[in-house]
């Protein structure tokens, strides 16, 4: 049997707050195969945003481990975790995270453009064409509509063919109509990359579309039903 | 239902604003803050030395009223003439030497001789305490420290001046009337003017100067006898000056000083504006979401725009307010800390009209640099509540801000230039101000097209750094404006400084003389050329025949009455030296003219420098009328000469023909060109066989100098460092306005993948890139701004130092990308998690 792309074993993290420390995660263990889309669904609260930062090793893991591709991430420093993350992981967020003052092409190059990949901007206006944005690739994100700045989220996120895309609720600032629009290109682009998809969602509906969902609550994970499909 | 007004609602909503503190405002109060303080310390600190002044004029002055005169003692019925209307003192001063008479030691001094009714005002402090007359009893003399510690003497040791032994004995501490001077060739030296006769010194042509003060009872009839003396004595050639007018040298430099430092004190002000509108954009910026969810609730423009502009004026007031008291409790704190040692009595007091001025400076700064991005402000559109983004593309306040941007500006310029006591300079101020502006300002544009057009760099960091400065939004134009302004000012001071240095380095020029040797007696010339003769290390010798006298009319027009370009005021301020010669000087050019035969014969003619014809407009073959002793002597102007007299060479701005002054009273001045090594065998041998001689040292002269520039230079530096504090305040603004963006965009760089090396990177690139775009902008400002002090106002030569300029701004720049990468640290160690679970 092939490694799994992700490797969660015993995942503890817990965070101060002003009223002192704050136990999210108490005790995950997950195994992801590659090319594998998963879900995770549950109540605000419940520690799913927090695992995903854990998997990308923008948080460090109190105790246990996470792997990605092999690599524990809870031992590498800031710098190796961002030279891993440029390669391996791309990051959609509910509100979009771009950059203002650049416009949509050179947001979708920054990846790129920091592995030093010479072509970084060409690459950026294909990727931004494949989400249908090929008119747009100049406008600042201020002059697009929210769901075009989650299809540039999207090129971003795709732009460096990475093997692990983490999406925390990107409809969640969406209407119906633009939220299934962007889920659409969401799971094309990863049938086309083959990439592995680990999707946070309240919606059960589009949690459904992913081969595996995982319910959360109060930092545990609980496997909903075995495989979705 | 009736509206209320926009005021009220404005007012109100200004209240509520302001209850959430002075977040985001620390650099806009401490801009202002500074920039008040300097303007209103000054101010202060002048007036009340003015004011002081004038309530010691008296004291100062030694009377009500003063008739000087130089060589010609008054005459008994001249005396008696001063005696009837009011009580009198008569004073006599002249340099000499002065000798350890039992060592053979001497200096140059400045001595002092007085009658039993000195003071007539004020009181001097003797140490040990004494009466005056006791101390000067017999042979008595009173000297200031600094003579005992040179000669190596103590209170009761003798002292020689002249061919008189005195005995020192008590110590000067203070001296009611002792000229508020710039600097002084030696220490003073008082003695009873009875002993004068005795020590051999007045001889005719010794520059002796006779002063003979009165005690009025009515201290306002000073100028009325002015008058009576005038018409009395129309040609005794003397000079008056009424307690009014007292220490007119030291207002004069009060003045050019006030004025100078204000305008040096306008600029740290100027500069904090834009501090000031860095954090305006800054508290505006983040309003962005508040101002439009009130505009969705029925607030209009106006009522936005009013009530930011009341919260700015509110906090300038604060900001301007702590200035004003801060500079005008100045004084009050210099005569408490340092009292009587103070060079100048000063009057503290709330001067109202300087802090009047100085709030007006303060307020009309606040509202020039906050008008621009109020106006922005109340155009925001309620849409941004709607997007999630603020607009970032270029944005403009509209025609009404920037009319009331104009007349702000005109205001501000009007006020700097009615209130300054040279209007010149601040006019040139006002110039040269407005020229660095738009010098800036051109720059911005030309560096934010530059970094767009240029090639992609390879490296991704540079690419963003280059990138973050031509981006939307970019801070680019106020860190250069701050940055390229403190700069411009900083190698200005720098350059004026090292220009004055280069004046009084204490390494002479090499043409230099060692000594001045004064007061040569006629009879003395032949000996005292034998003995330098005789001493090996005497290289050189000039000497000229020199008389004092006064200009007193220009093609026959009184110099009163004349038009004298403001550069060439000292020819006619006082005595000038004269000499006559048969050769053309060295170290003099002929600039136009000729130079006349040796064996001139014939009317009187002079040749004078050109630089006094010129601010005379004075051409050859016009006349001057120069008062030699009381004889008036017209003279064609035959010749102009250029003199170099950075060379200390000895020279004349006035030398007439032989055959005019050969028979009037005369003593011989000699400029001695002596080895370094020799200077003290010189210096002894000429002053223990010659005591009447006396002897300055260039070297000395100059390092008196210095230590006065030093002093002035203090107070220099002060305000520029205040302009440079305001400078970098700015700059840390500039930096910390920006922060949010700055953390915002290294979170989603760390997302993307940037290591912390990449973000450095890029941050560095900017702050280079825009710190040497600065950096080479002002040294060519700053340069020019040095030269038109250098060459206008001072009169003085420009050097450019290309070290102390590359100096400068590597120090600046250094500065700034340690400031800004500073301020960009919080951005790089930001956990991203911690920013992206808070957004």
């Amino acid at each position: 049997m092939a490694e799994p792309i992700v490797k969660i074993e015993k995942l503890h993290l817990s965070l101060v707050g002003g009223a002192g420390p704050v136990n999210i995660l108490c005790g995950i263990d997950l195994r992801i195969e590659a090319g594998e889309t998963i879900s995770i669904l549950g109540p605000s609260g419940a520690g799913k945003t927090t695992l995903l930062m854990a998997l990308s090793g923008l948080e460090r893991p109190t105790s246990g481990r996470v792997e990605v591709r092999g690599v524990d991430l809870g031992t590498a420093n800031e710098d190796e975790l961002a030279r891993f993350r440029r390669k391996n992981i791309g990051i959609v967020f509910q509100s979009f995270h771009l950059v203002p003052t650049m416009t949509a092409l050179e947001n979708v190059a920054l990846p790129l453009e920091f592995s030093g990949q010479p072509n970084a901007l060409e690459q950026a206006a294909k990727a931004l064409a494949a989400t249908g944005l090929a008119n747009r690739i100049m406008h600042f994100p201020g002059e697009l509509s929210g769901g075009e700045q989650q299809r540039v989220a999207l090129a971003r996120a795709f732009v460096a063919q990475p093997s692990l895309i983490l999406a925390d609720e990107p409809t969640g600032n969406l209407d119906r109509e633009t939220g299934q629009m962007v889920m659409e290109l969401l799971f094309t682009l990863q049938q086309e990359q083959k990439s592995t998809l680990v999707l946070i969602t309240h919606d059960e509906q589009l949690a459904g579309r992913c081969q595996r969902s995982i319910h959360m609550a109060d930092g545990i994970l609980r496997p909903v039903g075995g495989e979705n499909r | 239902m009736r509206e209320p007004s926009v005021l009220l609602q404005s007012l109100r909503l200004a209240r509520r604003e302001l209850r959430s503190g002075l977040r985001g405002f620390g650099v806009f109060l401490a801009c202002l803050f500074l920039g008040v303080f300097a303007i209103s310390a000054i101010g202060s600190f002048s007036a009340a030395a003015k004011v002081g002044l004038l309530n010691d004029a008296s004291a100062l002055l030694g009377g009500d009223l003063e008739i000087r005169r130089m060589h010609r003692p008054f005459s008994d019925e001249e005396r008696a003439f001063f005696k009837a209307r009011g009580e009198m003192s008569q004073v006599i001063e002249l340099r000499t030497m002065a000798g350890n008479a039992l060592k053979d030691q001497h200096a140059l001094v400045e001595l002092k001789a007085v009658d039993a009714v000195y003071p007539l005002y004020g009181q001097l402090r003797i140490e040990p305490n004494q009466p005056l007359a006791q101390a000067l009893a017999g042979q008595g003399a009173l000297v200031e420290a600094a003579l005992l510690q040179r000669l190596n003497l103590q209170v009761g040791d003798p002292l020689q001046i002249g061919d008189l032994r005195l005995q020192i004995t008590g110590v000067l501490k203070v001296e009611p009337d002792r000229n508020v001077r710039p600097f002084y060739l030696g220490p003073r030296v008082m003695i009873s003017s009875k002993n004068l006769t005795a020590t051999g010194l007045i001889r005719p042509g010794s520059m002796v100067t006779y002063r003979s003060r009165l005690r009025l009872a009515d201290p306002d009839r000073a100028e009325p006898i002015i008058a009576e003396l005038h018409a009395e004595y129309p040609q005794a050639g003397w000079r008056m000056q009424t307690w009014r007018k007292a220490a007119p040298r030291v207002r004069m430099i009060l003045d050019r000083l006030g004025t100078n430092l204000t305008l040096l004190g306008l600029c740290a002000l100027l500069i904090g504006g834009l501090g000031v509108s860095g954090a305006v954009r800054g508290y505006l910026d983040g309003k962005v979401m508040h101002i439009a969810t009130m505009k969705c609730l029925g607030a209009s423009s106006r009522v936005i725009f009013n009530a930011y502009l009341l919260q700015v004026l509110f906090l300038g007031a604060i900001g301007a307010g702590a200035g004003l008291l801060a500079g005008g409790t100045l004084p009050y704190l210099l005569v408490w800390s340092f009292g009587e040692q103070l060079p100048i009595p000063l009057q503290p007091a709330i001067y109202s009209l300087v802090l009047f001025t100085a709030a007006l400076f303060g307020l009309l700064i606040a509202l020039l640099f906050s008008l621009k991005e109020l106006g922005i402000a109340r155009q925001v559109s309620p849409v941004v509540l709607f997007r999630g983004y603020s607009e970032t593309g270029r944005k403009t306040p509209g025609r009404k801000i920037w009319i009331a941007i104009g007349l702000t500006t005109l205001m501000l310029a009007a006020l700097a230039y009615f209130t300054s006591g040279d209007q010149r300079i601040a006019g040139g101020f006002i110039f040269g101000v407005v020229i660095c502006f738009l010098i800036f300002r051109l720059l911005a544009a030309v560096v934010i097209n530059l970094t767009r057009r240029l090639p992609r760099p390879a490296n991704p960091s540079i690419r963003l750094g280059l990138a973050n400065i031509h981006r939307r939004g970019s801070p680019a134009t106020s860190v250069l404006f701050s940055l390229g302004l403190g700069l411009t000012a900083l190698v200005m001071i720098a350059l004026v400084q090292a220009n004055l240095g280069d004046l009084v380095n204490g390494s002479l020029p090499e043409k230099a003389p060692a000594f001045f040797f004064l007061d040569i007696q006629p009879d003395q010339v032949d000996s005292f050329e034998k003995r330098l003769a005789s001493l090996a290390a005497v290289s050189r010798i000039e000497r000229y025949p020199t008389l004092r006298g006064r200009i007193t009319a220009i093609k026959g027009i009184p110099v009163e009455h004349a038009k004298i370009a403001p550069n060439v005021q000292w020819a006619v301020r006082g005595d000038r030296f004269l000499s006559y010669a048969s050769k053309l000087p060295e170290g003099s050019k002929l600039a136009a003219g000729n130079w006349w035969s040796a064996d001139h014969q014939g009317a009187p003619e002079i040749s004078l420098t050109s630089d006094i014809a010129k601010g005379f407009d004075l051409q050859i073959g016009d006349s001057l009328t120069v008062d030699v002793l009381g004889r008036s002597i017209t003279a064609k102007v035959s010749n102009l000469r250029i003199v170099d007299w950075s060379t200390l060479e000895l020279n004349f701005a006035i030398l007439f023909t032989p055959g005019v002054l050969e028979n009037a009273p005369q003593t011989h001045l000699a400029a001695v060109h002596v080895s370094p090594a020799g200077e003290d065998e010189v210096f002894r041998a000429i002053s223990s066989q010659f005591p009447n001689i006396s002897a300055i040292s260039t070297r000395e002269l100059l390092s008196n100098v210095s230590r006065t520039l030093d002093r002035i230079g203090g107070a220099f530096n002060a305000m520029a460092g205040i302009a440079l504090l305001s400078g970098f305040l700015v700059l840390a603004g500039a930096v910390s306005a920006d922060q949010h963006r700055r953390i915002h965009d290294a979170v989603i760089f760390k997302v993307c993948g940037a290591t912390r090396r990449d973000i450095l990177l890029a941050f560095a690139t900017e702050f280079i890139i825009l710190g040497l775009a600065a950096g080479s902008i002002s040294a060519f400002a700053g340069g020019l701004a040095a030269a038109g002090i250098l060459k206008g106002p001072m009169n003085l030569d420009f050097n450019l130092h290309p070290l102390v300029i590359l100096a400068t701004l590597a120090a600046g720049i250094t500065l700034t990308l340690v400031l800004g990468l500073a301020g960009t640290w919080k951005a790089l160690g930001q956990k991203p998690a911690n920013y992206l679970r808070n957004e």
